[in-house]
């Protein structure tokens, strides 16, 4: 296997844009500039599939433009791993045929976490499963139903106000679920040739992910973390702070898995407080300084976890006792 | 074996092998056609009834018979996914399902009907549940009825092949661009044999030619962008109007292909209705499916006694085959309606297909009285019943009071 080719430096990131005019996403959308950065690393040899969410409906809408240089298609709210396949398939048979002339083909699907951790959770890991190269899927985590008027998720974080979580007199945590880890599940599917994750911020962590995503021989896996000024109530010029204050606080964890072996991509040296992550946004402010206290605790606790698996390059999976025991 | 010393004829007609023929199920038999379409992309999920031609499919992939892409889906959502996205690449796919199966998939049936893309999907009619009914209802399909898809009742296994084929060459016509449910009879297709004969390799090829999508989803091809979130008020009725022209234009190109498909292959069908013994009927059954054998068979023996009843087949659902139902049905007085579809609350408290007949004879000349006879709920109609809806036809031509006009045959309470 050829090793992948990496973006080294700022420059090396190609100048013409697949993701471009033509949307109406909010200002300082963070899953816009993903998939702006996506794109870029994937190159034109590419089909995207856009299930429901943010991304489909921000992305067309006005006038009938389309932000898209490469063929895209909508898939339903939990099809994206489906969509996927059917895709990567038709591409595999048709070439096998001589229907299509042989070539790489990039299958990639950008779904956000509403359509892929909760309601296509169950195609995403029949997908992983499958064999189809050069296959991509892309989870860009806003942490919400952004663009139904940001409902919680099963990647919520603990404690976020969202309309259905929001904190009353008698209920006042806000959302009362742990964030799923998506990409240690799908880490889990034996077929599966890449898993990561990574966010905005560095820019060249998340393509150069990409790309090796993508030149992994088999499914591929991504977990993008991605700030929304919308549901999380910041000014949209933070979105890439908020990013790097995630992993600087070790709330989001940078980490690739590939051939068995597990590393970080990012450690925390030394970890700062989750209170100034979490006082940038609105979502947390009414959390009690004891409830900021309890994240911090499940934070310290987990990246015990992260550290040993770094030292032994394996997957264990973290247990931290809940905030409500 | 036994040789035997035969005179060198020239003659064709005594070289000339008998055509071949097998006993293959519904199932069996319409994963040859599959085959002879050389199908490129597969989706399954295993449900019963229709599940037979999905484990013959895999074997004989596995055997090396032909060559696709079969993908064990997660579940029918997926699975009707997966033939949707295949086809927008330029794949020729194949799917199928059965009664809650159907219902799970609704979302992606309804979307590629919608994407307008020429997928073939076998409906293995079954009841929908509760309570896990394994009968044979037609509602699963009948579900889809408003959505784009064309839907063909197949009588036999022998049918369901060939109409599995002319389902490729109508959906995939550029006039139509419509996916295609070819129904068959839970049980009484999907898994009783009969004799089959396939057509010759060369046969399909002459009529059905590659697929070649309009707006592939493919790099090759250029950046389409498809299904894009539109304002309704845009393009909203538009895009409703271009799926009902592709249904309307269906009606012509349904018939050029079972003409075609008779020149090439030697089987001749009437393309929308099968009708026997409608010329002078005075009192006629109205039907779909593989019961229609079973109908057919009972007006044979009552014309035998001299009863004046015709019988009426719809092969095609979608489009409604409104003209020639209505032309056959002309010199009625009294018509039946042999259903397995049910519609509570509908006009009547009757069922799906009787209300589409109903409306059908609005328009037309001729007001027939009209019975819906409902065999609904899965419990198995016998010739019996098919005569005594006829007999109660003709009581109703005479002018005698008919009391109720939607009967249920096989419920108990009605027939003690």
């Amino acid at each position: 296997m050829n090793e992948p080719s990496s973006i080294r430096t700022i420059r090396d990131v190609p100048a013409s844009d697949l993701y471009t005019s033509g949307h109406r996403t909010c200002a300082g959308c963070g899953a816009a500039l993903g998939y702006r950065m996506l794109l870029k690393a994937a190159g034109p040899n590419t089909v995207v599939l856009g299930p429901t969410g943010c991304m489909y409906v921000a992305n067309g809408h006005q006038f009938l433009s389309s932000p898209y240089a490469v063929p895209w298609y909508h898939t339903q709210l939990g099809a994206g791993g489906a969509a996927g396949v059917g895709t990567a398939a038709a591409f595999r048979i048709l070439m096998m045929k001589g229907k299509r002339k042989k070539e790489d083909v990039n299958v990639v699907v950008y779904g956000g976490d509403g359509g892929t951790s909760d309601m296509g959770f169950s195609g995403l890991s029949m997908a992983m499963s499958y064999d189809y190269r050069r296959f991509l899927y892309v989870l860009y985590d806003n942490e919400s139903y952004a663009n139904t008027g940001i409902q919680a998720s099963s990647t919520t974080p603990w404690g976020a106000s969202t309309t259905f979580t929001p904190p009353g007199k008698i209920k006042r945590t806000g959302n009362p679920r742990m964030k799923k880890n998506v990409a240690l599940v799908i880490a889990a599917h034996p077929g599966v040739r890449y898993v990561a994750t990574a966010t905005l911020y560095p820019p060249l962590d998340f393509m150069n992910k990409a790309k090796k995503a993508l030149e992994a021989d088999g499914p591929a896996f991504i977990h993008l973390f991605v700030p929304c000024p919308k549901g999380w109530f910041f000014d949209p010029k933070y979105t890439v702070d908020l990013s790097k204050s995630a992993l600087e606080a070790g709330l989001w964890v940078s980490w690739e898995y590939q051939n068995g072996e597990f590393s970080l991509s990012y450690r925390p040296e030394p970890r700062k407080q989750v209170g100034d992550y979490l006082k940038m946004q609105k979502r947390f402010q009414h959390l009690t300084a004891d409830q900021i206290k309890e994240i911090d605790r499940m934070v310290t606790k987990e990246w015990e976890y992260w550290d040993e698996m770094d030292r032994q390059k394996k997957i264990i999976l973290p247990w931290i006792a809940p905030p409500w025991t | 074996m036994i040789s035997v010393s035969r005179p060198r004829v020239a003659s064709k007609s005594v070289t000339r092998t008998l055509p071949k023929k097998h006993l293959w199920t519904g199932t069996r038999a319409i994963a040859e056609a599959v085959k002879l379409a050389d199908v490129d992309v597969i989706a399954a999920y295993p449900i019963r009834p229709y599940t037979g031609v999905m484990n013959s499919l895999a074997k004989m992939l596995a055997d090396g018979e032909f060559a696709a892409e079969i993908i064990g889906a997660d579940s029918e959502h997926s699975q009707f996914e997966i033939a949707k996205h295949a086809s927008a690449v330029g794949a020729r796919t194949f799917v199928g399902s059965s009664g809650v199966g159907l219902a799970y998939a609704a979302e992606p049936i309804v979307v590629t009907a919608l994407g307008q893309l020429p997928v073939v999907a076998l409906a293995g009619c079954r009841a929908l549940d509760d309570p896990g009914n394994f009968g044979m209802e037609w509602n699963d399909v009948l579900t889809f009825r408003d959505h784009g898809w064309l839907m063909s009742w197949a009588k036999d296994p022998q049918e369901a092949l060939d109409m599995t084929l002319v389902a490729y060459r109508v959906s995939e016509d550029r006039r139509v661009l419509l996916p295609h449910f070819v129904a068959v009879d839970g049980a009484a297709i999907t898994h009783i044999s009969t004799p089959v004969e396939p057509p010759s390799k060369d046969e399909v090829a002459g009529f059905l030619p590659p697929y070649k999508p309009l707006y592939p989803l493919d790099p090759a091809y250029g950046p389409v962008t498809k299904g894009q979130h539109i304002a309704p008020s845009l393009i909203g009725p538009e895009l409703r109007k271009v799926v009902d022209d592709a249904m309307m234009k269906a009606r012509g190109v349904i018939k050029e292909a079972w003409n075609d498909y008779a020149a090439r292959v030697g089987r001749e069908y009437s393309p929308f209705v099968e009708t026997k013994c409608v010329e002078d009927a005075e009192v006629a059954l109205v039907t779909m499916g593989a019961y229609s054998k079973d109908v057919m068979h009972v007006v044979q023996k009552l014309r035998e006694e001299n009863v004046k009843v015709g019988v009426v087949r719809l092969r095609y659902f979608r489009p409604f085959p409104e003209r020639e139902l209505a032309e056959a049905l002309g010199g009625v007085k009294a018509a039946g309606v042999i259903d397995f579809s049910y519609s509570f609350g509908s006009p009547g408290s009757s069922s799906v297909l009787f209300n589409e007949v109903s409306s059908t004879l609005y328009d037309s000349g001729s007001r027939p009285l009209l019975l819906d006879f409902m065999f609904v709920g899965g419990r198995e109609p016998s010739v019996r019943h098919f005569e005594e809806a006829v007999r109660l036809l003709q009581r109703g031509a005479e002018g005698k009071r008919v009391e109720k006009h939607v009967l249920w045959p096989t419920l108990r309470s009605e027939n003690p």
